[in-house]
């Protein structure tokens, strides 16, 4: 009984001091956006600011930088919506029929493999042609594109779970086939489309090469925008900070929200493979 | 009774339509990102198209020959295998070691686990961006502390020292994706039978020997998948690399993807990256294949 | 209610022949038991009358209307699936409305409608619980409910009672056949589990390796078996089968076993029997035609044999008593207090009146 006390204990403080040092550079990074000039270039650095400054930030949202987070939620949004929305049409008639049997399913495993950055150029070029670069359009198709395949292949897994039988009863019930996707399959696997959805709205949110070979002024998303302020001589810490912070927060906030799902479809999409 | 002929066509046909209507706009888009570059691709590394030269006529093997001898090429492909070699092991080891600890129940255990993700979350240039500013030489915590223990000031140039540059990305790179190899194996961990595990203790085994004979076996299908994600990750490492040392000094820490970049959109040689990023797909292709069909993961 | 009836179905799964070539008419209102070993192709049948699958050849007939091109949605029938089907996300009332409600019946309409079928399985106080805070048997019966509140022409059960556990089971076994009574729709009922057949049908369909064995109602398969297989199906404890020769023996005929012991057939017998005498069959008793002599003599047609019991099962009413006839270990059906103890010589009356003789070349009954 004391040992396991012991055990526990220790595992706690353990369990602390891990967090505190995986968080510590979070923290650090919120706490410069904080900071005004002088405080930011003081040496030896203090660690917390004297008082939560948003000059920073003023100076982003002034110069019109901030709208660049508005692009990321609108390119990311949008993908991860039309890539869910097809994704998982697809993911069920591959889970239920094996349409396109083992071909279909190992082509669209393989498209996933691909480095993003051996096609960034025949890509560039096909937009170029096309006239999509600097767009939205171009950047959300694209973003699309490369989740549908994880889209397919998580959702399918999900689906595989939900027991026929309920699909059949719809289906003797009275439900056509495309009314037991909306009414009954979809339903049946909600964590499994916010755990997926989560995960693809990141990956779009986050993404850098993509963003940075296909935008020049109109369309600039958060990540690219954090890279202008590298200088060559000094980095303007106080704008790459607030800009970073600008564009993680929201997804903490949306993360934390819906953390449950996101647990579970981590263990679940590693369960399944 | 002779059975009477019924037609087929009607409901069967329905069906099909119905299942390939399923799948075919996602097919259409994948065909784009994943049909089109791939001939633009074979197509153009057979030509010699640069900045200056628009020249599409056929070149056979040109660009391929230069791949062999582009000594940059293969030093960008050794910087990223180091990387792989030294990340990969190192967060598989440490998520297993947190997953380990978390396992058995522990007060605010979620809560922890919440915070624990954050640097997956967090873009790879931001965590680039942020380690550059931990690791900046006067005003970084990272030499506060060291000077602490030095007793004096340390000015360490994390992102400039050939010598400190690779260290600085790996403690980036392994300090973002640790917690996405914790997560998945934490999954895995649940999911062991408890009842073997019980019958190990009664039959008084060792920790260690539970580990590897009932434990490893359970999680490893987990644990190939885990490895396989984060190998091709870390072969497109580009991001956190780019936010931290721009590849520098000089071309020190330059990574296939880099290498890429710069010379199709830096130097504009067309043909000469169309070669190199065929050469790329066809390498991970048959690495990945060739794993799967060795770990036996399809299902 | 409708009548079914099915000519020449084929069904195949990849390479396997599921159904091969079955003819079925169904009256309008029978309850109907399809019953056979796993892999008989029994739910697979009912599946495609259902339309949960494409049948192969063959045609399919509803109330005289082909319904082979239909979906399920169209066939007008309802369905109760061996583990439920409930969804979970919807409370007891949501799912037996879930029919009506696709069908766009009002509102109104499908209160009453639902509170009519709750009422009639015993379930109105659960109307508003979830399916995940419901017991088996609830479970099964909210599964019933959904089926019967839409009224439609025909309804197919899918080995409902497989996840029941015995006690609820027998009583389940009566719900179902008083809700046949009450409502009189045709029912087609799919089991394993030959005691279900024989209690609940009007008529069994028993099926084999994708055909069909014999039909007809159940005494009538259980009395005039057609094969050796039909024969030893149904009844528990199953049929005692020996090995033995038909002997023409004086004016009648007899079956004489392996260890020689010889059994006369009631002379009623022999005008069909004395063409065969000299083959080899296999004689069927049924542990029920096995019992303790009575002391008032025998009736015609029953044998006098003395064996010495080896085993013994009591159930209570009665004990299962087996023994060596013919080389091979018999069961018999005797009264509780028949014997006490294994080991005991006993007076045994076979009753050769209702023994069952096969063609071992054919496996069919030969009379």
């Amino acid at each position: 009984m004391r040992r396991r006390r012991l055990s526990t204990v220790l595992r706690t403080a353990a369990a602390v001091l891990l967090t505190m040092l995986f968080l510590f550079p979070i923290y650090w990074l919120f706490m410069i956006s904080f900071k005004t000039a002088e405080e930011i270039f003081a040496f030896p650095p203090k660690w917390w600011p004297s008082r939560i400054g948003l000059g920073s930030y003023a100076v982003l949202f002034k110069d019109g930088d901030a709208t660049t987070v508005a692009n990321s939620l609108v390119i990311a949004g949008a993908s991860t919506l039309i890539a869910m929305f097809l994704g998982t049409l697809a993911a069920y008639s591959l889970a239920r029929w094996r349409t396109g049997g083992e071909h279909l399913a190992n082509w669209i495993i393989s498209q996933r493999m691909v480095p993003p950055i051996a096609v960034v150029f025949p890509i560039f070029l096909l937009y170029v042609f096309l006239g999509w670069v600097d767009t939205r359009v171009g950047l959300i198709l694209l973003y699309t594109a490369f989740n549908l395949p994880y889209v397919i292949w998580m959702m399918r897994g999900y689906i595989l779970d939900i027991p026929r039988a309920l699909e059949e009863a719809a289906l003797v019930d009275g439900l056509t086939p495309w009314q037991v996707l909306w009414q009954v399959v979809l339903p049946m696997s909600r964590a499994g489309l916010f755990a997926t959805a989560i995960f693809t709205f990141v990956f779009a949110w986050n993404e850098f090469i993509f963003a940075l070979v296909l935008t020049r002024t109109e369309v600039t998303t958060y990540t690219v925008q954090v890279t202008h302020y590298f200088g060559g001589q000094s980095n303007f810490w106080a704008k790459i900070s607030a800009m970073s912070v600008l564009g993680t927060l929201p997804i903490f906030i949306v993360v934390g929200f819906l953390q449950k799902y996101l647990v579970r479809g981590i263990s679940m999409g590693a369960v399944k493979g | 009774m002779t059975p009477v002929p019924v037609p087929r066509q009607g409901r069967r046909h329905r069906d099909r339509v119905f299942r390939l209507a399923l799948v075919a706009p996602s097919i259409v888009v994948l065909l784009l990102v994943g049909v089109f570059p791939l001939v633009y691709l074979i197509v153009v590394s057979f030509q010699n198209l640069t900045m200056s030269d628009t020249d599409t006529s056929f070149q056979g093997l040109l660009n391929y020959r230069l791949v062999l001898t582009d000594a940059r090429l293969w030093q960008s492909l050794l910087h990223t295998l180091i990387f792989i070699a030294v990340a990969l092991p190192t967060e598989l080891v440490l998520g297993l070691a947190m997953a380990q600890l978390f396992i058995e129940r522990i007060p605010g255990r979620a809560v922890f686990i919440a915070l624990l993700v954050l640097p997956v979350l967090v873009s790879p240039i931001v965590a680039g961006a942020t380690w550059a500013l931990m690791f900046d030489n006067r005003f970084g915590p990272i030499n506060q502390i060291l000077g602490w223990f030095a007793g004096e000031p340390v000015s360490l140039l994390w992102t400039i020292k050939p010598s400190l540059v690779y260290a600085a990305i790996l403690i980036a790179e392994v300090w973002q994706w640790t917690p996405f190899m914790f997560l998945l194996l934490l999954a895995a961990l649940s999911a062991v039978d408890k009842s073997q595990l019980e019958a190990a203790a009664i039959d008084g085994a060792s920790w260690w020997r539970t580990f590897r004979q009932i434990v490893l076996p359970a999680i490893w299908p987990v644990m190939a998948v885990a490895i396989l994600i984060r190998a091709l990750d870390l072969f497109r490492l580009f991001d956190i690399v780019w936010a931290l040392t721009k590849g520098g000094p000089g071309t020190m820490t330059e990574t296939i993807s880099m290498f890429t970049y710069v010379k199709g959109f830096q130097q504009f040689e067309t043909s000469y990256v169309a070669a190199v990023s065929l050469l790329i797909i066809v390498l991970l292709s048959t690495v990945v294949l060739w794993t799967l069909k060795r770990v036996e993961l399809s299902r | 209610m409708a009548d079914l009836r099915i000519k020449g179905l084929h069904k195949y799964y990849g390479s396997v022949h599921a159904v091969r070539g079955v003819d079925l008419e169904i009256a309008a209102g029978e309850f109907t038991v399809l019953v056979g070993q796993s892999g008989c192709g029994k739910s697979t049948l009912l599946r495609t009358i259902a339309g949960l699958e494409d049948a192969d050849e063959g045609t399919i007939e509803i109330g005289g209307e082909v319904v082979n091109d239909e979906p399920p949605r169209r066939r007008d029938i309802a369905m109760v699936f061996q583990n439920y089907a409930l969804y979970p996300y919807l409370t007891v009332y949501d799912n037996i409305a879930f029919g009506l409600r696709a069908r766009r019946t009002p509102a109104g309409e499908i209160n009453a409608k639902v509170r009519q079928a709750a009422g009639m399985l015993a379930i109105d106080h659960l109307l508003d619980r979830f399916p995940r805070q419901l017991s088996g048997g609830q479970l099964q019966r909210v599964a019933i409910g959904r089926a019967v509140v839409r009224s439609a022409r025909l309804y197919l059960f899918d080995e409902p009672l497989s996840n029941l556990d015995a006690q609820l089971r027998d009583e389940m076994r009566g719900e179902i056949k008083r809700l046949h009574q009450e409502l009189g729709k045709t029912m087609i009922y799919v089991t394993h589990d030959q005691i279900e057949a024989m209690t609940m049908a009007d008529r069994i369909v028993l099926l084999r390796d994708g055909r069909i064995e014999q039909q007809g109602a159940p005494l009538e398969l259980y009395e005039r078996p057609a094969t050796r297989y039909v024969a030893g199906f149904l009844g528990s404890p199953p049929m005692n089968f020996i090995q033995a020769e038909l002997l023409g023996d004086g004016g009648g005929v007899a079956v004489r076993l392996t260890d020689g012991t010889t059994l006369p057939l009631p002379a009623s017998r022999t005008p069909r029997l004395a063409p065969l005498a000299g083959q080899p069959v296999v004689l069927g008793l049924r542990p029920e035609h096995i019992a303790r002599a009575p002391a008032a003599g025998l009736r015609a047609g029953q044998v006098r044999h003395t064996a010495r019991i080896d085993l013994l099962l009591p159930t209570g009413a009665r004990t299962y008593a087996t023994f060596a006839l013919g080389g091979a270990p018999v069961v018999a059906e005797l009264q509780a207090h028949d014997v006490s103890k294994t080991g005991e010589q006993l007076e045994l009356a076979i009753d050769m009146n209702r023994s069952v003789l096969i063609d071992p070349t054919t496996d069919h009954v030969i009379a």
